[in-house]
């Protein structure tokens, strides 16, 4: 398989940047996910990567050798596309040959490898269907063959799994995880979803207005947010936000009636007066922890195991969450003290930047 | 469906069936009458049943055979050039209309004017004595075919008739080319798919049914042809043009033989509806 290496790539659609200045290098059998809210340059960026869109600076390797003027015919990758893209006048098995067909294979080996793709994806008894008559899973199964017969260098999905309803993408998920496994191959993975991020990605690539806002491990961006923008965007359910302003070692809650947060020790490196935002993961908050806030439930979301608590703090338009699982009891109205952990809290600047 | 309602589509469909009944109707049955009787301008009131007499003369008649080859020829040579050129510049041309339609409008010109027009335009321009092209032949190189002479009149045609509705073909084609999805030639691309090859198994086979259309239309646009070769060369140098609607005019309003022309007439009607069926079956057993 291949490593990725990106240089000061941008791309510029008449006019606007999509892409700015992105450099980054995705390692041989990694897992890469590019993840985003929708404009921020995720799917150019792979667009780039599998030369359907030309780079205006920078350049791309594919192990090593400089792809990017190379037309995407000549890049030996593999694309599955979020609209599956499946050629309809080709029965299953055509589709999953045609590129190695036009590889110019011959015909005992390409029917060997469309015969294992087929079984590897449970594709068989369908083989020798069009797609016209598949359910939305087997023709993103049947994506994922023709994309797989070819063992490329990379292998790209353009949010492959959006098309499909929610149990099918659990399922396709577990399927692409084991797939890779499997097959130790470099994939590039692009998502909107953080979910589908946080479970596949070896790598998380956040991408913001074109830039890249942090990479890292899963974990690593979930523990350790670089930005107010990565701490809100990885995790689930989002991260809650307050915003204060550092008075005496304490950081007084502007909405919150006056109720305020003990500063950690050494305190936070800022100049008395300075605002700044509190992020607090709804796991974290509970009953238990130094430190506190007093809210009142307006709403909980049950989920048996554990429940999303919708809470208040006093004189606040914006309601907190809490992930707690002893909360079965909890009722709208009740007044209670929501606590919290000091070491578990993290401190942005005004401009939405990591105060450690 | 209730009575109510089946008054009420009777109401709202007679005036339609009615008009249609008169105007296409009233000719149709005009036609079968005349077609077999013995008929001419002084007796156009009363026509003598002579059963298939003139059917008899029409099929006997050298003339009509080679009028039929003519327009059968003609139509099937027009229809294989106009649908493999205007195919051709629909794909080469895709992404440039794509970028800008205006261009479009440029190539669609020709079909713009009339038939009889054009054949007027071709007969100045390529006149032996006055025409421009001829002249600037003779005095560039010295020689210049006769454009409309026995030897080259058809070739001259069937270059006129593609000429102008060479761009229909490719209207048609370049509406179904772009009507394919990007991404399938994306995901062609990625696979490592050429352009040629990208054409000949993703385009070309999604365009088919089209193709089928545009020839078929054409076929039968060229085989029914009257006024541009009429207007550029009636009926031809010892009938040479002479296409089956050429002929069907020339011995109707002519030479007064109503009933033969219209025996041909119903031929050709005949013929052409026996061509529609089959066209018609073949491509819905095409269809997916």
């Amino acid at each position: 398989m291949a490593q990725l290496r990106i240089e000061n790539l941008t791309k510029r659609f008449s006019g606007q940047i999509v892409t700015r200045d992105v450099s980054l290098v995705v390692d041989d059998g990694a897992f890469c996910v590019f993840v985003g809210p929708s404009g921020c340059g995720k799917s150019t960026l792979l667009r780039l990567i599998a030369g359907l869109e030309s780079a205006d600076s920078g350049r791309i390797f594919v192990d090593g050798r400089d792809v990017t003027d190379a037309p995407a015919y000549d890049r030996d990758l593999a694309m599955v596309f979020q609209t599956y893209a499946l050629y309809p006048h080709m029965s299953v098995r055509d589709n999953i040959a045609f590129a190695l067909r036009t590889a110019k294979r011959p015909e005992p080996e390409v029917a060997a490898k469309v015969a294992e793709a087929a079984r590897i994806l449970q594709l068989e008894p369908w083989l020798d269907r069009k797609p016209a008559t598949l359910s939305g899973g087997q023709r993103q199964r049947v994506a994922i063959g023709r994309a797989i017969v070819k063992a490329p260098k990379l292998f790209l999905f353009d949010e492959p799994l959006s098309n499909l309803d929610a149990d099918l993408r659990v399922h396709m998920r577990v399927e692409i995880a084991r797939l890779h496994k499997n097959l130790g191959a470099t994939i590039i993975y692009v998502t909107h979803d953080q979910v589908e991020a946080m479970t596949l990605a070896t790598k998380i690539v956040v991408l913001r207005d074109g830039r890249i806002e942090q990479m890292g491990s899963p974990l690593q961006l979930y523990d350790d947010p670089d930005t107010v923008f990565v701490a809100g965007f990885i995790g689930s359910p989002k991260m809650n936000f307050l915003t204060a302003r550092l008075q005496g070692g304490y950081l007084m809650l502007s909405e919150c009636d006056g109720q305020k947060i003990r500063c950690p020790e050494p305190g936070l490196a800022l100049a008395e007066g300075a605002g700044v935002t509190v992020g607090l993961r709804p796991q974290v908050l509970g009953r238990t922890g130094d430190q506190s806030l007093e809210v009142t439930v307006e709403i909980v979301e049950h989920f048996g195991s554990d429940s999303l608590v919708h809470a208040r703090p006093a004189g606040s338009a914006r309601l907190l969450t809490a992930l707690v699982d002893n909360g079965r009891e909890l009722a709208p109205g009740q007044k209670l003290e929501a606590r919290f952990r000091t070491e578990d809290l993290l401190f942005f600047d005004q401009a939405g930047q990591r105060i450690r | 469906m209730t009575p109510g309602r089946s008054v009420e589509n009777a109401l709202l469909a007679g005036p339609l069936v009615l008009f249609l009944l008169a105007v296409l109707g009233f000719p149709t049955v005009l036609s079968l009458v005349y077609g077999f009787s013995e008929t001419g301008f002084q007796t156009l009131t009363a026509p003598q049943f002579s059963g298939l007499k003139n059917f008899r003369d029409a099929t006997a008649d050298p003339t009509f055979w080679q009028a039929a080859w003519f327009s059968l020829r003609f139509g099937a040579i027009t229809a294989l050039l106009q649908c493999g050129l205007g195919l051709a510049l629909a794909v080469y041309l895709a992404p440039l209309a794509r970028a800008h339609g205006w261009t479009v409008a440029i190539l669609i010109i020709p079909m713009i004017v009339a038939p009889a027009m054009m054949g007027l335009m071709y007969r100045l321009v390529l006149h032996e004595f006055a025409g421009p092209v001829p002249h600037y032949l003779y005095s560039w190189f010295g020689w210049s075919p006769s454009f409309l002479g026995p030897a080259n009149v058809f070739k001259t045609v069937v270059v006129a008739e593609t000429l102008q509705w060479t761009p229909f073909a490719f209207l048609l084609f370049l509406t179904a080319c772009q009507s394919i999805p990007q991404d399938l030639r994306e995901a062609a691309a990625v696979d490592g798919t050429r352009p040629w090859r990208l054409f000949w198994k993703i385009e070309l086979p999604l365009m088919m049914p089209t193709v089928f259309v545009a020839l078929f239309i054409r076929f039968i646009d060229g085989f029914r042809v009257f006024d541009n070769i009429y207007t550029l060369v009636g009926a031809g140098p010892g009938g040479s043009t002479t296409s089956i609607s050429i002929y069907i005019y020339e011995s109707f309003l002519r030479r007064g033989e109503i009933g033969k022309a219209l025996a041909a007439a119903i031929l050709l009607f005949a013929t052409a509806f026996v061509l529609l069926s089959v066209a018609q079956r073949l491509l819905r057993g095409r269809a997916p």
